[in-house]
């Protein structure tokens, strides 16, 4: 009897040994997996229960916050709010259960819900303290800045991106349509399905940012970055080469010319072309002086082509110059004047416009500031970076004496009202979409600031499908919005408009 | 002078497991108002005062059995008692489940002193195996009686009397456990006797009649009761016995070949069968219907990890049935693989006190009881912590000592003082023994 007593002990030993190592699969070494499985909702239920942290406007406005759930039937205590509604939803992005996350709720999930958060032990009473161990996110982006953005563009569609050209912080990040994000964050789950479903149905794909998420043609605003290969790589000066006056330009090899805007004679130097917009000029510039490797080298520098775009929003999308023109000069001459397949997002062209506004340096562009936890300490901050380097300051100071005559004698000229006393630099743009009846993308770039400093702000609107094709579309409908968003962002106490 | 040390231990890690209990009854409070728990006074008292009586009781009426194995279940309980807290917590239960495993700690307790009161000597047992198997097989049918047996959950393994409901199979499993120790312990020397067939030695076929008895018996509580824990627990303990007494492994492989069988037929004929089967080979198919306790209960490990997330800091109450049958799971996530390989080892232990308990006892019944009762409690334990983590087809079964329930408690806490009993009588003989041989060298 002993012996099998002993082996039935050596058994049962055997069966607990399969068990420990079959704990160990579920709880170490298979957990990853069961932790991914779509099964599994524990994380984001975790989330939603547990209290989150708040998102603020750099002049302290709450634009996302938890609260108590007034839904007596709510699953969750905590109800994620969005107190400004449209304004913030490309930003915030929304926080649903089932629908998912977006924006800075998506990015930022870790730091809202306190997991990135060391929590400091000072002594042992600490344990007893009811903490709430969340991070509060302090952005760039001011509510003013935004509130005028969204004012000027009204309702119609397109974009308004202000940044600082000398941190990449962003002021303003506003695209219309825009969608509440309260709905889709609703504990009421069956509600919060139902709105996302007629959002992903509504016209204009209103949850997508078309600041940055989105990309268009850039048209004649895009003759800054083509100037910047001109200067940079193809021998143009302020005086010279002085281009032919002229209603079009035909490039070598073909028949079929590159017209002008209505047909109208241009021609000149490097400011006067800028400031007409002479599209034969920058064709002609970008095929003879530049060549196809500069034109891409040059907009690869100001960030084209480049798919890891540095902003601390999820799926920014990337901004594209072609590559392959082999010998194809028509083509080279029409993705000189951004046309062609040249596509850009709003936030690139803002970009732009800070390259030339900060000695040709392009910082990266972010939009939190500041990462607090629930006692106020800062915890992370943003840490200014450089992403590309677009161009030598010495030519950033010739595009920017070029870009502010464009304001004071060129389409721009509204770009500067009610900024008297500042220094003023811009470029417009007007990509006609080829329909019938005419109508085009109204664009404008352009920056701001003190005299004799680095300007303050740069921006970049963009309106689309505008009736017409002049050139001066873009002067007449999108300057005038970036003129008081940059007024905005300088004097901040004068008033929206007034 | 043995009896002394082992008080004395017993008493120490008595005081350590209170200890573990306690403080895991305050960490599990802390999360959910930050303040320690109002009732701390009331609780201390109870629980500090039931350890002390039961150990008081263990001086008087068995001062020389085994020191360890009342400390393991205190702690087992100890700590399905704060899980159970847990889970009223967890579901917004304040007047859930836990006064009454309160109450049902409190009449086990009393059910061990009861039975080492009653049972001063465990071989009047035997006398009275017949009787007990009778009792065993009663209980076990109860549940299929008309008007008495309720289906709970499927199962057919509950009864109630008035207001009093209960598992008689938790109780019919002790009675068992006699009637094949005393029966076995009289026909050992006929079930020796094998023929050779060819050169394979094998258990006369008249003498295989109990094997197959207790087969189909096992079959029958599958079948009609829907209970196959139970029913693979029944049979194994017979298989265990049969093996240890006889000391013929032939009759394992016969019990294999059997078991092979009723499971291949039970799987081909029974859609709940099957269905276990099925959920345990890849539950994912049926993830949100019928596999959905066994993948949450993969979810809570996997969220577990190594230390777990914390005791307070788990959602036991997505686990449908956690108090019982899925207690390992809400343990497993609050207090990781470290927590589950304790539960583990506390098993482990009680298995190898119960084992030795056996080895140590002079008297043939004796042994193949404690056998029997050890192979019980610990095979119980593997059956269902195997189902929840998935190592094998889930049977509901409770896990013992741990998972909420009055019939398994108290069942398991009067197995506890039997297997007591015997080790207080084994050691006793044995200094009676040396006691007389010292005085026949001193005659001498």
């Amino acid at each position: 009897m002993g012996r099998q007593i002993r082996n039935l002990g050596v058994f049962l030993v055997v069966l607990y040994a399969a068990l420990f190592v079959q704990i160990n699969r579920v709880t170490v070494f298979g957990a990853e997996q069961l932790r991914d499985n779509p099964n599994n909702n524990r994380e984001i239920e975790r989330d939603f229960a547990a209290p989150r942290g708040s998102v603020s406007t750099a002049d302290g406005v709450v634009i996302a916050e938890s609260v108590e759930s007034t839904d007596p039937h709510s699953r969750f205590e905590l109800q994620r709010v969005f107190p400004l509604n449209e304004r913030y939803a490309h930003i915030t992005g929304y926080y649903g259960f089932s629908v998912g996350a977006s924006g800075l709720e998506r990015e930022y999930n870790d730091e809202l819900a306190g997991r990135t958060i060391d929590f400091d032990l000072q002594d042992v009473g600490d344990l007893f303290v009811d903490r709430e161990r969340v991070g509060n996110l302090t952005l760039s982006v001011r509510d003013d800045v935004q509130r005028v953005a969204q004012e000027q563009l009204g309702a119609r569609e397109g974009s308004v991106v202000a940044l600082d050209p000398r941190s990449g912080g962003i002021y303003a990040m506003w695209s219309f349509p825009s969608f509440d994000p309260n709905p889709l964050s609703s504990n009421d789950l069956s509600a919060a399905a139902t709105a996302d479903s007629q959002l992903n149905e509504a016209e204009g794909n209103p949850k997508l940012s078309r600041a940055y998420q989105d990309r268009f043609f850039p048209g004649s605003t895009f003759k800054v970055v083509t100037a910047t290969a001109g200067v940079e790589r193809g021998g143009v000066t302020q005086n010279d080469p002085e281009y032919p006056q002229a209603d079009s330009y035909t490039a070598r090899g073909t028949t079929r010319p590159l017209n002008n805007f209505g047909g109208r004679t241009c021609g000149g130097t490097l400011f006067i072309i800028l400031q007409q917009s002479c599209n034969s000029a920058f064709a002609q510039m970008g095929v003879e002086q530049v060549g196809p490797d500069g034109m891409v080298a040059t907009a690869e520098a100001f960030g084209f082509n480049d798919d890891d775009v540095p902003i601390d929003l999820p799926s920014p999308t990337e901004s594209v110059f072609p590559t392959e023109f082999e010998q194809d000069l028509p083509r080279l001459a029409q993705a000189s004047i951004g046309q062609n397949d040249v596509s850009a997002t709003p936030l690139q062209m803002a970009l732009v416009a800070a390259a030339v506004a900060n000695d040709g340096t392009i910082m990266e562009p972010y939009v939190v500031q500041e990462v607090r936890d629930d006692q106020d300490e800062v915890i992370d901050e943003a840490d200014p970076d450089e992403w590309k380097t677009a161009m030598s300051p010495a030519t950033s100071a010739l595009l920017g004496e070029a870009m502010q005559s464009v304001v004071a004698e060129g389409s721009a000229v509204k770009l500067d009202d009610g900024l008297e006393g500042y220094e003023v630099g811009g470029k417009t743009g007007t990509a006609q979409l080829g329909t019938d009846p005419p109508r085009s993308h109204a664009w404008i770039i352009g920056f701001a600031g003190p005299p004799g400093e680095t300007p303050h702000v740069a921006v970049a609107v963009l309106v689309e499908g505008q009736p017409g094709a002049s050139e001066q579309t873009g002067g007449d409908v999108a300057a005038p919005i970036a003129a008081a968003v940059m007024r905005q962002v300088l004097e901040p106490g004068a008033g929206a408009g007034g | 002078m043995i009896g002394a040390v082992r008080r004395n231990t017993e008493l120490g890690l008595l005081v350590l497991s209170t200890l573990f209990t306690v403080g895991a009854y305050v960490l599990a409070s802390l999360p959910e108002d930050g303040t320690i728990p109002a009732n701390i006074g009331p609780f201390l008292a109870i629980f500090v005062g039931l350890q002390l009586l039961a150990h008081v009781a263990m001086r008087r009426l068995a001062p020389r059995a085994d020191g360890m194995l009342l400390p393991l279940a205190s702690l087992l309980a100890g700590l399905g008692y704060v899980f159970i807290v847990r889970i009223d917590e967890a579901r917004d239960n304040p007047d859930g489940l836990a006064g009454l495993q309160s109450l049902w700690l409190a009449v086990g307790v009393g059910a061990f002193i009861g039975t080492l009161v009653l049972v001063r000597d465990v071989r009047a047992l035997e006398r009275l195996r017949y009787t007990a198997g009778l009792a065993g097989i009663a209980l076990l049918l109860l549940p299929l009686v008309p008007g008495v047996g309720q289906t709970i959950n499927g199962s057919k393994i509950w009864v109630s009397f008035g207001p009093v409901n209960f598992q008689p199979g938790e109780f019919a499993k002790i009675a068992l456990a006699v009637f094949f120790a005393g029966y076995l312990n009289e026909k050992k020397e006929l079930l020796r006797v094998s023929k050779e067939i060819g050169r394979i030695p094998v258990p006369d076929p008249k003498h295989l009649g109990p094997v197959l008895v207790a087969w189909g018996a096992s079959l029958i509580v599958m079948v009609a009761e829907r209970d196959l824990g139970s029913s693979l627990l029944f049979f194994a303990l017979f298989l265990v016995l049969i093996w240890v007494a006889t000391e013929r492994a032939s009759y394992l492989a016969v019990g294999a070949l059997l078991f092979a069988a009723g499971a291949t037929f039970a799987h081909a004929q029974f859609g709940h069968v099957r269905e276990r089967v099925d959920i345990w080979l890849d539950p994912w198919p049926v993830a949100q219907d019928e596999g959905f306790q066994v993948v949450q209960s993969a979810f809570a490990f996997a969220d577990g990890g190594i230390t777990g997330r914390g005791l307070g800091l788990g959602v036991p109450d997505k686990i449908p049935e956690v108090e019982t049958d899925f207690i390992f799971a809400a343990i497993g996530e609050e207090l990781g693989l470290l927590g589950a390989a304790a539960v583990l080892i506390a098993f482990l232990l009680i298995i190898g006190a119960g084992l030795r308990i056996a080895t140590r006892s002079s008297n043939g019944f004796e042994r193949l009881l404690a056998t029997g009762l050890t192979t019980l409690i610990g095979l119980q334990a593997f059956i269902i912590m195997g189902g929840v983590v998935r190592l094998m087809p889930l049977t509901g079964v409770t896990l013992p000592f741990v998972s909420y329930g009055g019939s398994s408690l108290i069942a398991n806490f009067v197995l506890m003082a039997l297997l007591l009993r015997i080790s207080d009588d084994s050691v006793r003989r044995a200094e009676d023994r040396l006691a007389a041989l010292d005085q026949t060298q001193m005659a001498g």
